[in-house]
Order: C-alpha cells, then sequence, then structure tokens
C-alpha cells in the first residue's frame, strides 16, 4: 500500500462509505472502487453505492458471505459462497445501500490492484481504497461515457 | 418506440386492446385477463409477460402521464404485489386515448414518450414535467428563437413523482452527458419526532422503513469499533410506520433516543437509502436538439393541436 492524496477525514459519511467500513470492520478483505472511493479521493461525484473489489482468496470469499449475510436485507437472496468463484458479480441490499462485490475484477486484477492502493480513515476503521488512477480506469472501461469530470454511478 | 408517441410495442398493444375492448374513459373498466388475451392475439406476447408491462400502465408513480386507469390491486411500491390479472380490470384514460389518435393519424404526434422517460423500467432517461415539455415544444414549433439553455430551463428538472425532491447537475443532463440524480423525501422535524413523507418512487417503503430499523440495531463488531458504530447506529428510540398502501401515501415516524435531538436524528435520517435514492440518467442527445428534431421530424402536422389535446387529457 502507498500513500495517497486524500481528502481531510469529513465529519460524517455516506452510507455506502459506511458500508465499506462495516465490510473491514468484519474482517473482509476488499478495495473501494467506484463513486464512493472517487468521493473519498475529494472528487465531486455524487456516491451511488458500495462499489468493491473482492480479494479472491480463501477464507476472505467465506468472510465475505457471513458479513453479506449479517447486512443483507433478504440474506436468502445471497448466492452460495461456494459459488462466488464462478460469478463475476453479486448485488446485495442492505441497510447501507446496495453492495456491489466485483468477485471476477478481483480474480484478474487484485494484485495490481491492491498494490497500488491506500488505506484510509473511516471514523476509527482503516477502509482499502483503489488509487484513483485505477478508480478512473475501472470507470472509464465499465461505464460507457465516463471520463473524467463526468459523474457516474 | 413509436415514432408519433414514444410509446413502446406492447404498451400500444395493450391500449389498442382496450380500445378494441370498448373500455374508453367513461365506459366500464374490462377485465384484465380478456385484455391480455386481445394482446396475445396481437403480438403473441403471453399474458404473464404483458401484466407487467400493464401494471407499470396503470401504477400512478411509474410515470407522468398514466395510460390506463387501474381498477382492483395493482400493487404496491413495497412489498405487496399485484393481483393476478384475473382479478384486475383496466380502463383507457384520457391520454391513453390521445396517443391511439396520434398513432392512428387522426391527431398529430404526442410526446408522450419524452414525457414518461424510461426510468421506471431500468432505462436511463428521466420523466420530466408534462407541461414543461408541451411548452417547451410549443415554443419551438412556433419558432420563437429561444436559446438551448432557455428551452431547458421552461422544460425544468426531471420530475419523479411522488413529491420527492430531486437535486442534481441539470445543466449536464440537458448537455446530453450521463450524471446522478438525488431523490430525496420531504423529511421534517416536529417538536419530538422526525416524520418522512414523500418518499422516493424508485425506493421501496417497505425496505426503507426495514432499514432504519436495522440501522438502530447494535452491530457485533460496535466492541472493536466504536466510533464507526457511533457514526453507523441511529439514535432511534421508536419507528412508526404509518403509511397507507391504499393511498400510496409513506409516513415513517422516528423518534430520536433521548440526548438526541429531532434536528440530529434527521440529519441522519436523510442519508438512508430509501429515504434518498439515487438514479443515473443520460438523454441520447442534449436536451434542446431532442425538442428540436422532435419538432423537425412532425413540422408538416398540426403539433398545436395535438399538444392542446394531450395538455387536455392530463389531469
Amino acid at each position: 500500500m502507498v500513500a495517497a492524496d486524500l481528502r481531510t477525514v469529513p465529519p460524517a459519511y455516506p452510507a455506502p462509505v459506511l458500508a465499506a467500513a462495516a465490510l473491514t470492520a468484519q474482517d473482509v478483505s476488499f478495495l473501494l472502487v467506484g463513486s464512493a472511493a472517487l468521493w473519498r479521493h475529494g472528487e465531486p461525484v455524487t456516491v451511488a453505492d458500495t462499489d468493491a473489489v473482492i480479494d479472491p482468496r480463501e477464507p476472505n470469499l467465506s468472510r465475505l458471505g457471513a458479513a453479506l449475510a449479517a447486512m443483507a436485507r433478504r440474506p436468502t437472496a445471497i448466492p452460495r459462497v461456494r459459488d462466488f468463484p464462478l460469478l463475476h458479480l453479486v448485488r446485495v441490499g442492505t441497510c447501507y445501500g446496495n453492495i456491489d462485490c466485483l468477485l471476477e475484477r478481483g480474480r484478474l486484477d487484485w494484485e495490481r490492484l491492491s498494490g497500488s492502493s491506500a488505506r484510509v480513515p473511516v471514523a476509527d476503521v482503516s477502509v482499502p481504497v483503489a488509487a484513483l488512477a485505477d478508480t478512473w480506469a475501472l470507470r472509464r472501461r465499465f461505464k460507457r461515457g465516463a471520463g473524467q469530470g463526468s459523474e457516474r454511478g | 418506440m413509436s415514432e408519433r408517441s414514444g410509446v413502446g410495442l406492447v404498451e400500444l398493444a395493450i391500449l389498442e386492446a382496450l380500445d378494441a375492448l370498448g373500455a374508453q374513459p367513461g365506459q366500464p373498466y374490462q377485465p384484465n385477463a380478456m385484455v391480455l388475451a386481445a394482446v396475445e392475439d396481437l403480438i403473441g406476447l403471453a399474458p404473464g409477460y404483458a401484466y407487467e408491462v400493464l401494471l407499470d400502465l396503470g401504477r400512478p408513480w411509474t410515470m407522468p402521464v398514466s395510460l390506463i386507469s387501474p381498477c382492483g390491486n395493482f400493487g404496491s411500491r413495497g412489498h405487496d404485489q399485484a393481483a393476478d390479472f384475473r382479478y384486475t380490470e383496466s380502463g383507457l384514460t384520457q391520454a391513453g386515448q390521445v396517443v391511439l389518435a396520434a398513432e392512428r393519424g387522426e391527431l398529430a404526434p404526442v410526446p408522450v414518450g419524452l414525457i414518461n422517460g424510461n426510468t421506471h423500467r431500468g432505462g436511463t432517461r428521466p420523466p420530466f414535467r408534462p407541461q414543461g415539455i408541451i411548452e417547451a415544444l410549443r415554443q419551438v414549433s412556433w419558432h420563437c428563437g429561444l436559446s438551448d439553455a432557455e428551452l431547458a430551463a421552461l422544460v425544468g428538472p426531471p420530475e419523479f413523482g411522488n413529491g420527492c425532491t430531486v437535486t442534481g447537475d441539470f445543466a449536464a443532463l440537458a448537455a446530453g452527458r450521463g450524471t446522478i440524480l438525488r431523490l430525496e423525501a420531504r423529511v421534517s422535524v416536529g417538536e419530538d419526532s422526525v416524520v418522512i413523507e414523500n418518499l422516493p418512487p424508485n425506493a421501496n417503503p417497505d425496505d426503507t422503513a426495514a432499514d432504519i430499523a436495522n440501522r438502530a440495531r447494535p452491530h457485533d463488531w460496535a466492541s472493536r469499533y466504536p466510533a464507526l458504530h457511533q457514526q453507523a447506529l441511529l439514535p432511534l428510540k421508536d419507528l412508526r410506520d404509518e403509511s397507507r398502501a391504499a393511498t400510496d401515501t409513506d409516513r415513517l415516524v422516528c423518534v430520536p433516543k433521548a440526548g438526541t435531538s429531532p434536528d440530529q436524528l434527521r440529519d441522519q435520517l436523510i442519508d438512508v437509502y430509501g429515504v434518498h435514492t439515487t438514479v443515473e440518467v443520460t438523454l441520447p442527445q442534449p436536451l434542446a436538439v431532442m425538442l428540436r428534431g422532435w419538432v423537425g421530424a412532425h413540422q408538416d402536422e398540426d403539433l398545436p393541436a395535438s399538444l392542446a389535446s394531450l395538455q387536455d387529457a392530463i389531469p
């Protein structure tokens, strides 16, 4: 992990950022990307949901399954943990809004993305956030028309 | 999507079926089983699939211009599902009739698709205030020389219904760029409680009430991360759901814990998903280009008359 130029810790956090902190508090290994990561980097975006690139190694997937079950509105709607290695994405509705777990991105890019990430404080939790350049690159790749400076979810 | 009304193929088939069955405004409703059988005859779509579209056309929270008048249980925004189509009925609204007249060439085209958008079905085109779109198209057809910015101002921001507040980068949207809009319920502070009303139409009121309650429950990691727990935990003593599904009225009454003022609780409640939601929106072209293009494509027809008919048909 390297240092990053991140905004001063604000007094309150959008719910998707709290969701990321709650995942961290439950020992899930992931990287925050998407609008919540951009917001935490100080970009002027509306935070829509929680996008997390998941560390693909076990036992992290089991911890993720348990954390999502504890946070989900409908735990029975979560896919089985043994299917996580086959899935592209798992979206779970929680009381903090939707959490999108980017499982395939983790399988493909975990080592590279985590190498340039930073840990940032959210209250007394240290949340791993992908580097700004990586976050924008992912958005440009997966969100049609999302360029740096244009606001997309 | 039809060139003359912007209404989709299945929607049009439903309107045609209702008209063929004699369900015009002022006439008796028709059983949806019969309507859907007629739709299947018209376009071959099975009743179970077409019913989902029919329900959307009749639900008052989905789009500004309702094309169907519902009778029976069309479901709620919460967990209450609609009754089976064998137990519900429908009729055409005045606006539905205007759409059919435009489709048949009895009237010039009408901009129902422009007004209703498609975000209610997961699309990215937002709904707009009917009067705003109609007036902007009038100005364009009269060659009033309004600038793009003046046209966008005339249309106004997207209007999602239900009385929720919409904020966001409207200039980006009008320019044809993607953006995220934030829809927020009306949250008012009383002497000893916070009242949440007019939830965004894409919020599930049942889920929102459950989420508020869940945010007030202690987490098992609370002792390890007390500061996060304090941020995440809602200081809530009591939650009463006084919503009325029959009238589609949202009302959640939240009572703060001792030591927390209603103002403090209000600030935290606003950030609960459901009390606010977000919608990703974009237009296929800049708004002014869309409006001018629509008028240009139909300038040989009597647009003032069809716009007046549509305006009269919207309650």
